[in-house]
């Protein structure tokens, strides 16, 4: 038991440079690395991100029910750095390859996978995978398939943002059409995928933002995406909504990922009953609530994590598989575009990074 | 201080000797008693003013009730001030728990008979008078073999206590729950409560000088730990989770930095419900909290769940008869009680809105 543990260690610390998916696999110690290939790693916790190097990873040859990657493309989202900050509340191993979400094509695949072939487009389905990196070899239960008639960018940012829009939207409440939804940070990745979601469910949304230089513009934009009702933070403050709620019912559900006083104005314009759901908390505010609306306006306060889903999930894959299938379907049919990225060649990872902790950047998708 | 039971016993006899000779006497002819009324919102020692009301005539469907006790609590103060949620038309009576006895009926009225004790169904009727005519279908039926200040104190807060511990999380013996306010009126129903189902109670109050006594107290209704607020803070609580689980319920009477206090300790996928707001602050929900704990943040509100459950009177029925039965094996007992009567109200109006004050300020009619 001892020896076993031992030599489990020594091959475990020869596989942490290849990402946790491949923590729990037991190889023969004669199979040796055919080839390298290069990731974006992480050898300490810091809020410093300029830490990070490209390195060269060896790749281990594959065994039996395992299946070589090659990564196609991997947006940086705010938790990839969140988890390289070490503020996150899953972290992987180190040294780690950073990335979470991302989108692969299959290269080879070990004599007993079923579920996987040659040319399939897989994504990720747990945090940690270490998506920043250009191959991969991980478990075949590990990633699961999206169509290959979407594009690329669509593909590569369905999994996390997308996901999270559509779980709180069909989660929470049973939401008919024309009913309202409520959301801040409505510009965000998962903003604008609730946007149109709820355009396809034919929800309306009401939607705060940030007051900004270009405001009209961003106001276009998400009205392009099918938004109902786009607000700046400070004229819901100064005006409220009830001009809106002479149009439109009052929303049940509401979604925050800004939290402090952007979460209060979505709180307090829910209807009884309703319910606001935080997933976000780019303020790094608390979520504050009157006693009187938990009391007499019977308001729930709960939160979102894709990350937990997927975990609740793991075994059965039935939902995650329905619901990628859903908003492939939304992607294909137009109702879903992906978020208008800048897609960034891998080696200039060091633009992509620094984007994502400053304010009112677009998202960065790494191109391998 | 407290009214001996001897004294009560026998002001209760006076009372039904007066409602027996008053009912002779109220066939066709109008009368008048004393209420507590307001006629303005504001601040209640200075806007409720003892007067006489008079009494409409018994209708088909009506009932005259001569009430025995009514306390005072503080959704009645927030009616007066008008902060309150629901607001009576003006001029109102205050009180909106009490007990009384029916000591007539009308023609019609087949739900409730002469001489049973009867609670309000839902908060505004206006308890704070010796008597009223009532709407039978407004009023509930109690066991007679409780004692009056149960009876009197047992709609709001009792039930509260019991929703709560029933309505959230499945608990089980062994479990636990952490609350703070848990000195009120709903916290020592909690407190027993929840020692009838075997769970474990954190109960957090305010420092002050008595403070061992207020423990003791405590721990003789059955509560397993009681600790104050600044302990929430400190890294004492983690040798407290090793004599009993982490909760998977939270009680928040209090709000601001208790409630927060409250939900650092709770486990994962666990509810915090607030039922009150002692503290007048919000309450402040981390992100993580929500996000990577999963924890539920709800409300509850008495008055909302007997509306919700006005067609289904098995459902208030069954749930007053388990908090008569708890009363009746000793589980239960009525809060500490100040009793006053309603002459003397202004002092009981004074009592009730001084901070620290332990005891449930009850009039007696």
């Amino acid at each position: 038991m001892m020896r076993r543990m031992m030599v489990t260690s020594l091959i475990q610390a020869e596989l942490k440079f290849l990402g946790r998916s491949v923590s729990g696999q037991w190889w023969s110690r004669t199979q040796r690395p055919v080839h390298h290939c290069s990731g974006l790693v992480y050898r300490e916790h810091t809020a410093n991100i300029d830490t990070m190097r490209m390195e060269q990873l060896p790749m281990p040859g594959l065994n039996k029910r395992s299946v070589r990657v090659k990564m196609l493309a991997a947006p940086v989202n705010p938790a990839d750095i969140n988890m390289i900050q070490g503020t996150y509340p899953i972290l992987c191993p180190l040294p780690a390859v950073g990335g979470n979400e991302g989108l692969g094509e299959v290269l080879e695949v070990g004599d007993e996978v079923n579920t996987l072939r040659p040319g399939d487009w897989v994504v990720p389905v747990d945090a940690g995978f270490g998506t920043w990196r250009t191959e991969a070899v991980c478990g075949e239960d590990d990633l699961i398939t999206v169509p290959k008639d979407i594009t690329v960018m669509g593909a590569a940012t369905i999994a996390v943002n997308p996901c999270t829009a559509y779980r709180m939207l069909h989660d929470f409440h049973t939401l008919t059409p024309g009913s309202t939804v409520i959301q801040n940070g409505a510009n965000s990745a998962v903003g604008q995928a609730v946007i149109q979601i709820a355009a396809a469910m034919q929800i309306r949304t009401i939607n705060i933002i940030r007051d900004r230089p270009n405001c009209a513009e961003l106001v276009k934009e998400l009205q392009a995406l099918g938004a109902d009702y786009v607000l700046t933070e400070e004229e819901v403050m100064s005006s409220g909504l009830q001009h809106i709620f002479q149009e439109v019912p009052k929303p049940r559900l509401g979604l925050n990922c800004v939290g402090g006083i952007s979460g209060g104005l979505v709180l307090s314009n829910l209807d009884y009953g309703g319910t606001l759901v935080t997933y976000g908390g780019m303020a790094k505010k608390p979520v504050h609530i009157p006693a009187k609306s938990l009391i007499f306006k019977n308001i729930s306060l709960r939160g979102f994590w894709m990350t937990q889903w997927k975990r609740n999930h793991r075994q059965d894959k039935a939902l995650l598989r329905s619901m990628l299938d859903s908003l492939c379907e939304l992607v294909r049919s137009g109702y879903l575009r992906p978020p208008n990225c800048i897609q960034t060649p891998f080696p200039q990872y060091t633009k992509a990074l620094h984007a994502t902790v400053q304010p009112r950047q677009r998202k960065h998708v790494l191109i391998m | 201080m407290a009214v001996p039971r001897s004294a009560l016993v026998l002001s209760r006899a006076l009372a039904l000797q007066r409602a027996a000779s008053s009912a002779r006497s109220l066939s066709g002819s109008v009368r008048n008693s004393p209420a507590l009324l307001y006629r303005t919102h504001g601040e209640p020692v200075q806007v409720v003013k003892l007067e006489t009301l008079e009494l409409p005539a018994l209708g088909a469907e009506s009932v005259l009730v001569k009430m025995f006790a009514a306390p005072i609590n503080p959704s009645d103060i927030n009616m007066i001030q008008g902060t309150y949620a629901i607001l009576p038309d003006l001029p109102a009576v205050g009180g909106n728990e009490g007990v009384g006895q029916v000591v007539e009926v009308g023609s019609n009225v087949k739900t409730v008979k002469v001489g049973d004790w009867v609670i309000p169904k839902d908060a505004g009727l206006g308890t704070w008078r010796t008597e009223a005519v009532l709407n039978a279908v407004d009023l509930v039926t109690l066991p007679c073999d409780i004692s009056v200040l149960s009876a009197a104190t047992l709609g709001v807060n009792p039930c509260t206590a019991l929703r709560m511990l029933s309505d959230f999380e499945h608990l089980k013996p062994g479990d636990t729950v952490i609350q703070n306010a848990a000195n009120s009126g709903v916290g020592t129903a909690v407190i027993q409560i929840a020692a009838a189902k075997g769970l474990h109670t954190i109960n957090v109050v305010r420092d002050r000088p008595d403070l061992v006594q207020l423990t003791d107290r405590l721990k003789a209704m059955g509560a397993t730990h009681v600790i104050k607020e600044e302990t929430l803070r400190r890294p004492e609580m983690k040798e407290l989770f090793k004599l009993c689980p982490r909760p998977k319920l939270a009680l928040n009477g209090v709000g601001g930095k208790s409630a927060t206090e409250l939900l650092r300790h709770l486990q994962s996928e666990g509810t915090m419900v607030t039922y009150g707001g002692m503290a007048k602050q919000p309450v402040t929900v981390p992100v993580s909290a929500l996000i990577f704990k999963d924890v539920k943040v709800r409300g509850f509100w008495v008055t909302q769940w007997k509306r919700d459950h006005k067609h289904n009177e098995e459902a208030l029925r069954s749930m007053l008869d388990e908090l008569c039965s708890l009363i009746r094996t000793g589980k239960l007992s009525p809060p500490s009680c100040t009793e006053v009567s309603i002459e003397d109200f202004h002092k009981a109006l004074d009592n009730a809105m001084k901070p620290y004050i332990s005891t449930k300020q009850v009039l007696v009619m």
